[in-house]
């Protein structure tokens, strides 16, 4: 099914960028985000006929107007409303319009997710829109939008080193602070170590399924933090960033699926004043 | 000399279409660095039809027998004028181009010598990197130059240097000399051994500012093997100076070393990538020429690399 929607979100955009004209990929000026003729074709897929409201302050994007490498682009999703049982972020959508893949990323939270953050790293095939569109628990949907200037990070090289098969899926998590305190949003970041080969690098063999991460899920004490779905979009070793809230003594645990079938697993058992790893 | 007829015809034929060459194609300008040693030294500003791709600084080694080409600059229209340069000095063969690493503003103008059916030297790595960059180097080139980029196309390294490979020109021999992973993953250096010059390539950037498309722990590293090479004259993959060698070296090595330090603070001090590429290596601002190009993404590579030191 996620295959499926993708293959048409291509085709879509595919055509788009034929209608658009490559005229438009030069373009200097940030142009409006509501003027695009990306995006009606690439929402029809998503989110059918429903109405899109205006997110800035449910959840904002964050990410460098120039950005300096187009194979790593930090992009940070922040929610502006806290996570409650009455009313919270289930989904967040990150969309690069003018990827080949545009729906690059999407993220599901809990209300135990705490504060709704991610901060993830993505290839960047052309200047872009990218829409960060998060989906409340009421059923809304809300969007806030950024312009970037980035180009041929899906078409361009995998990777600046080749990741040995020996540490292929090898996981981190690192932590912003130093010390475990219960009951308070703890940001975290997971780190893999994958090639996330580009269905579109040069180096792709048509034959061949590009091998890239597609699901991740992370749970603590047993209880989802957050779950994604993901694919080429994302750079090459993943990283993810987002908060948990730990209330007892618990595993952290990462489970990461990739287009191979391919699983690899991260735990680590936390408890409140140890030190944590990050620095 | 088995069939003079032939012999003749061909030189014939090969003074007609020089002609017609000439006529047509400038020649690079090229200064002789050490006797026999030509090199020339391009510009700075990005890729434009106005320069064709001489981004990188190119050259050649003329020996009694023959002529090594050391990188072939960023169009088949620049390969074509540094051939033309080498016509200017010397009507021996062209026996070697040797292709410092993969780089199209570099490698590109290596077709122009097709028709002297040399010798492709290459790093080992370097098929693996061509296949898989070369098709998105080829889009960009043309992309930026459009038709002045026609001929401009990959060609396969014919004979790969692992470790190290001596190429005799008559009475002259070459050291070339494969890298591990630096500046790139297939980086090369040449050492005429009779004038002791030093073809750096790009493990040495004067004024442009460096750039790490390999590994920044590892370019650290070649720096220092490289202080110990022993050379009267030196010639860089961009800029130039009159720094005596290995002093050289000194101002990439501050900078590269600056970024390692500060990129593993940044890390220590559990900063983000977005936060490390605002401050890292700030303070060379004023000393690099295409700073503003080349910084932030060598600290976002550094830092990509770094996050998995233990």
């Amino acid at each position: 099914m996620q295959s499926r929607v993708k293959q048409i979100v291509l085709s879509v955009w595919v055509a788009a960028m034929l209608a658009a004209g490559s005229a438009l990929a030069n373009e200097k000026a940030e142009p409006d985000p509501a003027q695009s003729t990306y995006w009606d074709p690439i929402k029809k897929i998503m989110f059918g006929d429903r109405e899109i409201l205006d997110g800035k302050d449910i959840a904002r994007v964050y990410l460098p107007l120039k950005a300096d490498d187009a194979s790593t682009v930090p992009i940070t999703v922040k929610a502006q409303i806290e996570q409650t049982p009455q009313l919270y972020i289930k989904t967040v959508y990150v969309v690069v319009e003018r990827n080949p893949s545009p729906a690059g990323g999407t993220f599901h939270f809990t209300p135990e997710s705490g504060r709704v953050m991610i901060e993830t790293r993505f290839r960047f095939e052309d200047f872009s829109h990218v829409r960060a569109i998060a989906e409340t628990s009421d059923g809304k949907l809300y969007m806030a939008s950024r312009w970037v200037k980035a180009a041929g990070g899906c078409s361009a090289p995998n990777g600046r080193n080749f990741v040995p098969p020996a540490l292929m899926g090898k996981m981190k998590f690192k932590f912003e602070d130093e010390t475990l305190a219960y009951d308070s949003p703890t940001l975290v970041q997971l780190m893999i170590r994958h090639p996330n080969e580009s269905a579109l690098a040069s180096d792709f063999d048509p034959s061949k399924t590009p091998q890239f991460v597609r699901s991740l899920s992370i749970t603590y004490a047993g209880k989802p933090v957050m779950s994604a779905e993901v694919d080429f979009s994302i750079s090459e070793n993943p990283s993810f960033r987002f908060y948990f809230v730990p209330h007892e003594k618990g595993e952290l645990r990462a489970e990461v699926e990739d287009t191979h079938d391919q699983r690899f697993t991260q735990t680590m058992t936390i408890v409140s004043g140890m030190k944590l790893p990050g620095g | 000399m088995k069939n003079p007829i032939l012999t003749l015809s061909l030189a014939c034929a090969t003074l007609l279409h020089g002609a017609a060459f000439a006529q047509t194609t400038p020649a690079l300008n090229v200064v002789e660095v050490a006797p026999g040693n030509f090199a020339h030294y391009a510009g700075f500003e990005e890729r434009s039809p106005q320069n064709l791709g001489d981004n990188a600084n190119v050259g050649f080694i003329v020996g009694e027998r023959c002529v090594a080409v050391i990188d072939a600059g960023g169009s088949f229209a620049i390969g074509q004028r540094l051939r033309q340069a080498i016509r200017a000095k010397t009507d021996l063969p062209v026996c070697y181009v040797i292709l410092t690493h993969v780089h199209p503003d570099h490698f590109f103008g290596a077709t122009a010598f097709n028709a002297d059916h040399p010798q492709y030297v290459g790093h080992a790595n370097l098929p693996r990197a061509l296949q898989q960059r070369g098709k998105f180097y080829v889009n960009t080139l043309n992309r930026d130059l459009g038709d002045l980029a026609q001929g401009s196309e990959v060609v396969m390294p014919t004979v790969l240097v692992k470790d190290q490979l001596e190429l005799d020109l008559g009475n002259r021999k070459l050291q070339v000399r494969a890298w591990p992973v630096a500046h790139t993953d297939d980086d090369l250096t040449v050492f005429d051994q009779r004038t002791r010059t030093l073809w750096v390539s790009d493990l040495l950037f004067l004024q442009h500012t460096p750039v790490v498309d390999g590994s920044l722990v590892g370019f650290i590293a070649a720096i220092d093997q490289l202080k110990a090479m022993p050379a009267d004259h030196y010639v860089a993959g961009h800029g130039r100076s009159a720094l005596p060698w290995p002093q050289s070296l000194e101002p990439e090595q501050r900078y590269l070393q600056l970024i390692l330090t500060e990129t593993r603070q940044a890390l220590k001090n559990r900063k983000t990538l977005e936060q490390a590429v605002d401050t890292v290596g700030q303070s060379e601002q004023g000393n690099w020429l295409n700073f503003d190009l080349f910084h932030r993404r060598n600290v976002t590579a550094a830092y990509t690399e770094l996050e998995w030191e233990d």
